[in-house]
């Protein structure tokens, strides 16, 4: 046990009564991440890290500065000023942006220590935490690396899951970090979008794509919001709204508190195990005082989904992405003429499943196909977004488990055309659909493996969603559990 | 046969604000190459684009000059395609929502006048400018994101003519709202054209062919003569006109093929998502419209009723806005406007004509301007004088009031003073009032002749004249 292992507020508290120092911290932060075994960095910012480390060490740690001198990682399609940025993709590699993504900017300035930048799945695009040009990231709680973590946020998920850092910055634009974190046991938070500048973060399909985060407990998640929803001028998306202080109005007091679970969604998973553990929390949140109804809705509108997520997030990456053209990015491999100097960059530089997607995004704008793929697919988008704001007009909260499983195995495949895997493994997207906040909290484990549970709210209402996930963590007791010390969890 | 021409035209405007359209970076793409340029230029990943308000007044300006609803309600989309000149790998453009709609500028065609209907104004960035080589291409990203408004005439044209005139007015309308120089030759202002033709009286449109490279207003007139002239000869010979990209050769003074029209680029349209829709307030449109510097016809109508100017005079000094500006400044320190106008018709302009100047180049104090024509019109100077006082103000920028006293120039017009000059005049020669009564006019100006002779000029002729009628009179 470290004072790594504990509450950003706790080790915020330790450093505070010199109990332990930053510089201590950080290079127990570093040895831990050069003994990652689960393949979740492109780089450790060992001498970075140790320089600021140094710096900040014999400073006066400024009381109610949370962050100040914590270690953490975050995704790398986070521009990093001088750092190498590849977003996971060998037509990145070698690319040193020339500025700080904001949330990064506001972390170092209120003096976080970046220790490393972690793999994800080419461009943010994959749930699998397998595609980015660094192969396979395991999950730490499989050390015989056949289960998956899960993407694309699959390196920062495995490094805090691993007990390297407390927290780490993801990206989020389908359930890239709520579906990791059900894997991996940890609180995954993507706020209401808008509600963090994503200026800096490497664009995927920028109507659905939220900077996210992982922590291993809901109070940590609310500090960090606290510090990351400062308002952004760069983001021209960015909400003009006044913030709530997240962390001081936590509490778990959830009397009252009316909560949907989706009968469809509920019914397309039928581990019964999970099922079981979901329906004790329940009964738990009902013994809180909390309203529990079951809420039935369109299951066409929840089948679609996942394509009308495919559609809408493979054209805009098309668009996003035509910037990396081996004219600015990318390395120039020659050509005679300037659409050859292009095709040969990335038929080099991108992998085959996002050139798929590729194709698939620029097929469904097309002219021809854009009233019936793309516009169709908005349509429906509005159409879900209706249906669960009609929820959200009656309920705090919508309230179900995240996945249809533990994280399954690399060589696993999944019949693409049943309801577990249309509605149960994909369903996390109507949280971009709808820029909910949307939070996955660890729930319980099965054959040594996490699984976790989704807490969504209407725009701008992360209060309830910390609300009723700092109520769940009495009856799961897994806050701040990592894989350094989930076995005593478990036993409690 | 006889046909008429339909055509249609596209115009960029680069607006003249401070920065670019979706970045900080400064707005002078003149200055040296990939100097003035931002991340986003660059399209650095994870940059994002910010509105530049001011280009969105200079739009709203431009739509209600030409007559336009205004929509209230500003969108952007991506206008998708790879380029080597495009930074992103798409244009943020306005497709679906122009921010101007159904509008419509007057030109005056064999002195009547004629509506040409507008389609639609939209704003959207410039690309980088491209210097091919034989072996490579240069490219400079000053002016990647300059903002531009491209404005579409419906196929209301029908001559080389109209284009002409058409151009013409809206190169004074975005002159004179100050919201961009409108220089053809540099490429602040550009035109594509489009035309086809049809017998006189038929509906259907013809094939249509779009001629490029236009570097001046006259270009776009001599080449869709040129075109006209062309695609009659095709059709009367029997030939049917190919639908292709024409560019207009200066020195050849006529269009040559650039490529043929196959299928048109699919530009994968869709809403730009990093832009949310902006919601303008009546009082940002009221604003915009309300600070817009005072348009062509308006200048007109006043500089004639306020000024009084004569029409011909106005036009002349409005044929260049800075020019009138500089007349209004001139105006506030007199009352003499039309000698004012005159002044700097045959004055001033003559200097900076003679020294192929603008009056951009021009630094004298508009206050000296109008102390000299005041001196002028008052009589306190003579013409000649005036000239003389003009070159030292033109040289110097100092008052003329300044020069008037150095040069001792100043009219003689005390009575006594000319009054004795004449006595002495007349006691030499006896016999002139009575040749004068007796209808001989000429006394009268031999008078005046020795005085002026005697002062070297200095008598102010209008006081002498009274007084010498007076006293050869008596």
């Amino acid at each position: 046990m470290s004072y790594l292992d504990l509450s950003i507020r706790e080790i915020h508290e330790a450093l505070l009564n010199k109990k332990v120092s930053i510089l201590d911290l950080t290079k127990e932060a570093i040895s831990r991440a050069k003994k990652d075994t689960n393949n979740a960095f492109e780089c450790i910012l060992e001498k970075e890290a140790l320089e600021k480390a140094t710096k900040l060490n014999d400073t006066i740690i400024p009381k109610d500065n949370y962050f100040y001198g914590i270690p953490y990682v975050a995704k790398d399609n986070f521009s990093t000023k001088d750092i190498e940025t590849t977003g996971g993709s060998n037509i990145l590699v070698g690319y040193m942006p020339l500025f700080d993504a904001t949330v990064i900017k506001y972390l170092n300035e209120a003096g976080a220590i970046l220790i490393g930048k972690t793999t994800l799945d080419e461009l943010a695009m994959g749930g699998t935490g397998t595609s980015g040009h660094k192969g396979k990231t395991f999950n730490p709680y499989d050390p015989s690396h056949t289960h998956m973590i899960g993407g694309s946020s699959c390196g920062s998920a495995a490094a805090v899951a691993d007990g390297i850092v407390p927290f780490a910055l993801g990206s989020d634009t389908g359930d890239s970090v709520r579906k990791p974190a059900s894997n991996s046991a940890l609180v995954g938070m993507k706020p209401t979008w808008g509600l963090i500048s994503r200026y800096g973060l490497f664009p995927f399909a920028p109507s659905l794509d939220h900077v996210a985060y992982f922590t291993r407990n809901v109070e940590d998640s609310a500090l960090l919001l606290n510090l990351l929803s400062k308002h952004d001028d760069n983001d021209e998306t960015n909400s003009f709204k006044t913030r709530d202080d997240y962390f001081k109005e936590l509490n778990s007091n959830v009397k009252g508190k009316k909560i949907a679970v989706i009968k469809e969604i509920r019914e397309s998973i039928t581990d019964k195990e999970m099922n079981k553990k979901f329906n004790e929390s329940l009964e738990f949140l009902k013994n809180e005082g909390a309203i529990v109804e079951e809420v039935s809705m369109n299951k066409d509108l929840l089948t679609s989904i996942f394509p009308t997520y495919f559609v809408i997030s493979c054209a805009e990456a098309t668009s996003n992405n035509a910037n990396l053209d081996g004219i600015k990015f990318g390395p120039n491999y020659g050509g005679k003429t300037y659409q050859e100097v292009m095709y040969n960059v990335r038929t080099k530089g991108f992998s085959g499943l996002i050139k798929r997607r590729f194709v698939i995004g620029s097929y469904s704008l097309m002219s021809e196909n854009q009233h019936d793929l793309f516009l169709r697919a908005q349509k429906a988008r509005h159409l879900i977004v209706d249906a669960f704001n009609e929820v959200f007009k009656k309920y705090d909260c919508i309230y179900l488990l995240a996945a249809p499983n533990v994280a399954p195995k690399f060589d696993e495949a999944s019949d693409r055309l049943n309801n577990e895997y249309l509605i149960a493994d994909n369903y996390l997207a109507f949280g971009n659909f709808g820029g909910y906040p949307s939070m996955t909290i660890p729930l319980g484990f099965k054959n040594g493996l996490p699984y976790g549970a989704n807490i969504t709210s209407k725009p701008y209402d992360e209060k309830s969603v910390f609300n009723l996930a700092l109520n769940l963590e009495k009856f799961t007791h897994l806050a701040d559990v990592s894989f350094l010390n989930y076995k005593d969890k478990e036993e409690k | 046969m006889n046909f008429e021409a339909v055509i249609g035209l596209e115009t960029h405007i680069e607006t003249n604000t401070k920065s670019k359209m979706f970045s900080t970076a400064p707005n002078t793409a003149e200055l040296e190459p990939n100097t003035q340029v931002q991340l986003l230029d660059m399209a650095y990943p994870g940059t994002m684009p910010r509105v530049n308000k001011e280009a969105v007044r200079k739009a709203i300006r431009i739509a209600n000059a030409l007559h336009m609803t205004i929509d209230s309600t500003i969108y952007f989309d991506r206008k998708n395609y790879f380029y080597s000149d495009l930074p992103k790998g798409y244009q943020i453009t306005q497709q679906a929502r122009p921010i101007g709609r159904e509008g419509y500028v007057e030109i005056e065609v064999d002195g009547k006048k004629k509506r040409i209907g507008i389609e639609r104004i939209h704003m959207e960035e410039d690309t980088c400018k491209q210097l091919h080589f034989s072996s490579y291409t240069l490219l400079d990203y000053n002016r990647a994101g300059v903002p531009l408004i491209e404005i579409v005439t419906k196929p209301e044209l029908r001559s080389g003519e109209e284009a002409r005139k058409y151009v013409e007015k809206l190169r004074e309308i975005v002159t004179f709202a100050d919201v961009s120089d409108g220089k053809m030759e540099n490429g602040s202002m550009r035109c594509d054209t489009n035309i086809s033709i049809r017998p006189y009286g038929t509906e259907k449109f013809g094939t249509k062919v779009e001629v490029k490279n236009l570097n001046s207003i006259a270009d776009i007139e001599k080449a869709l003569d040129y075109e006209v002239k062309r695609q009659s000869e095709l059709l009367l010979s029997g030939q049917p006109v190919i639908q292709e990209t024409r560019r207009f050769d200066e020195t050849k003074k006529e269009t040559i093929s650039m490529r043929v029209k196959t299928d048109a680029v699919d530009y994968k349209y869709f809403t730009e998502p990093n832009i949310p829709p902006i919601q303008l307030s009546d009082e940002f449109i009221i604003d915009a419209i309300k600070t817009c510097p005072e348009l062509y016809d308006a200048k007109l109508a006043r500089f004639t009723s306020s000024y009084a100017l004569n029409d011909v005079d106005a036009k002349i000094i409005l044929s260049d806005r800075a020019l009138a500006d500089y007349y209004d400044e001139c105006a506030k320190f007199t009352k003499a406007y039309q000698p004012l106008g005159n002044f700097i018709i045959s004055n001033v302009l003559s200097i900076l004509n003679r020294e192929n100047k603008t009056i951009i180049d021009f630094k004298v104090e508009p206050k000296y301007i109008s102390e000299l024509v005041d001196l002028l019109d008052s009589k306190q100077i003579n013409s000649n004088q005036g000239k003389q006082i003009f070159d030292k103000v033109v040289k110097e920028n100092k008052s003329p009031l300044i020069f008037k006293k150095e040069l001792g120039a100043t009219l003689i017009n005390d009575e006594k003073l000319i009054l004795s000059m004449i006595d002495e005049v007349l006691k030499a020669n006896p016999s002139l009032p009575a040749d004068f009564k007796a209808g001989k006019t000429r006394a009268q100006g031999f008078v005046m002749g020795q005085i002026m002779k005697k002062t070297q000029g200095k008598v102010d002729p209008q006081v002498a004249n009274k007084l010498i009628v007076e006293e050869l009179n008596k």
